[in-house]
């Protein structure tokens, strides 16, 4: 009896191991597509509000200060992503 | 009901046209004829020239301050508008930024402080306030205005935040709604979870909100007038054409024509004759360029428009048999 349920187990175990490598190949795409296009709209949000930092005319530049402090940290992982390791000239200096 | 008495009874009144043509000595003459009716009248000054406290005499500032009893008059200084909001916005910042930023974005807020625009936004700001907050406990609130040009100008920009702000706001929600998608399929990966609300968001629709509240403010025909004032001459007669048509773009109702400086009818011969002539050839141009809109004449006096009592004779020439 008690090797059954030892059996048992460990068929379980094996299950939910192939369970979590299948949701691993089928998700995956997924999961990446979906940061890839989070990333790609907030990286748009960033080119709407805050074009001045690249030099390029914002017509709301005014309004947009008063949300710096809510988005300052994106805005380093903004300018890496951008493919400028030194943050872009006239932006904040940040690292 | 005549085209005067209709555009003095709304609750607010704009004062527009070209530099120099007496805006500013219209405006004042009004609110005080306003206020000597009864009517507690708030005159607004948006000329950054502040004729206006030179032409009632009177050290006028930002807060409401009174003139003689029922008017009010304030001066916005755009300028100084701006750096208040600056202050205030590098106080907020102080808080959140992480100290070893604090100086580049301070240096970073410096640059939009001088950056095009700035002035003009803030200027709208304060005229939000102004229609939200400080026109209560007033019946009407003239505003003189800043030359043609600057005023057509504000209410362009004005349409252009609007649907700018707009478009990050929608890009916000977008970025907000994968957020949470990412966070559902990456789990633990995907970091903290917020408590759902988005302090960007929240601001930019208030944002949103207020420059709304003064856009159906400025296009509401029974609360808002828009009155031109000009002189019988050619260029302030075609740049006020060119004015009327604009604002018809903007959907903001104008109430008259108001004809400033007209020579009055003496038997005064010669020289003075020979002007009235030409003066009467453009006020038919007037009357047929603006044939939709009622039109009042404002006689030219003998002496300089300055002080209550020259202002409050001014307003009752105009109003005579009219009102």
């Amino acid at each position: 009896m008690s090797n059954d349920d030892g059996l048992w187990a460990a068929v379980l175990c094996r299950l939910q191991s192939a369970r979590e490598i299948y949701e691993g190949v089928y998700m995956a795409p997924y999961r990446s597509a979906i940061h890839r296009e989070y990333l790609r709209q907030r990286d748009l949000f960033f080119l709407l509000g805050f074009s001045d930092l690249l030099g390029v005319p914002n017509p709301v530049q005014f309004y947009t200060l008063e949300l710096y402090p809510e988005l300052i940290e994106q805005f380093h992982r903004w300018h890496l992503r951008m493919g400028m390791d030194e943050p872009p000239e006239g932006g904040f200096r940040c690292c | 009901m005549t085209g005067l008495a209709g555009l003095l009874e709304r609750r607010f009144v704009f004062f527009g046209g070209k530099g120099g043509v007496g805006k500013t000595t219209v405006a004042a003459a009004l609110a005080l004829q306003s206020a000597d009716r009864g009517a507690r009248t708030l005159l607004v000054s948006t000329d950054p020239a502040h004729s206006t406290g030179d032409i009632l005499q009177a050290e006028l500032g930002d807060e409401p301050r009174p003139v003689v009893a029922g008017c009010w008059a304030l001066e916005i200084d755009p300028e100084a508008e701006a750096d208040h909001y600056i202050e205030e916005v590098k106080e907020r910042i102080a808080d959140s930024v992480p100290p070893r930023l604090l100086t580049e974005v301070e240096r970073q807020i410096d640059v939009a402080r001088v950056s095009p625009g700035a002035v003009e936004a803030a200027l709208f700001d304060r005229l939000a306030t102004i229609v939200d907050k400080d026109a209560e406990g007033f019946d009407r609130v003239y505003f003189d205005t800043a030359p043609t040009g600057q005023t057509l100008r504000l209410l362009s920009l004005q349409e252009l935040m609007s649907s700018w702000i707009g478009g990050l706001i929608s890009r916000r929600r977008k970025v907000n709604a994968l957020a949470r998608m990412w966070r559902n399929v990456a789990g633990a990966a995907a970091g903290e979870a917020g408590d759902g609300s988005d302090p960007v968001l929240v601001a930019l629709e208030e944002r949103r909100a207020r420059l709304h509240r003064v856009r159906e403010v400025l296009s509401d025909p029974e609360r808002t007038s828009f009155a031109f004032v000009l002189v019988p001459e050619r260029l302030p007669i075609w740049e006020t054409e060119r004015a009327v048509a604009a604002l018809s773009k903007y959907r903001i109702p104008v109430g008259a024509i108001l004809v400033n400086q007209v020579l009055p009818v003496t038997n005064g011969g010669g020289f003075l004759a020979r002007r009235r002539e030409r003066e009467s050839e453009q006020l038919a141009r007037i009357e047929e360029a603006f044939r939709n809109l009622p039109m009042i004449r404002v006689p030219l006096r003998e002496r300089d428009v300055v002080g209550v009592d020259a202002l409050r004779e001014l307003g009752t020439a105009m109003v005579a048999g009219l009102w």
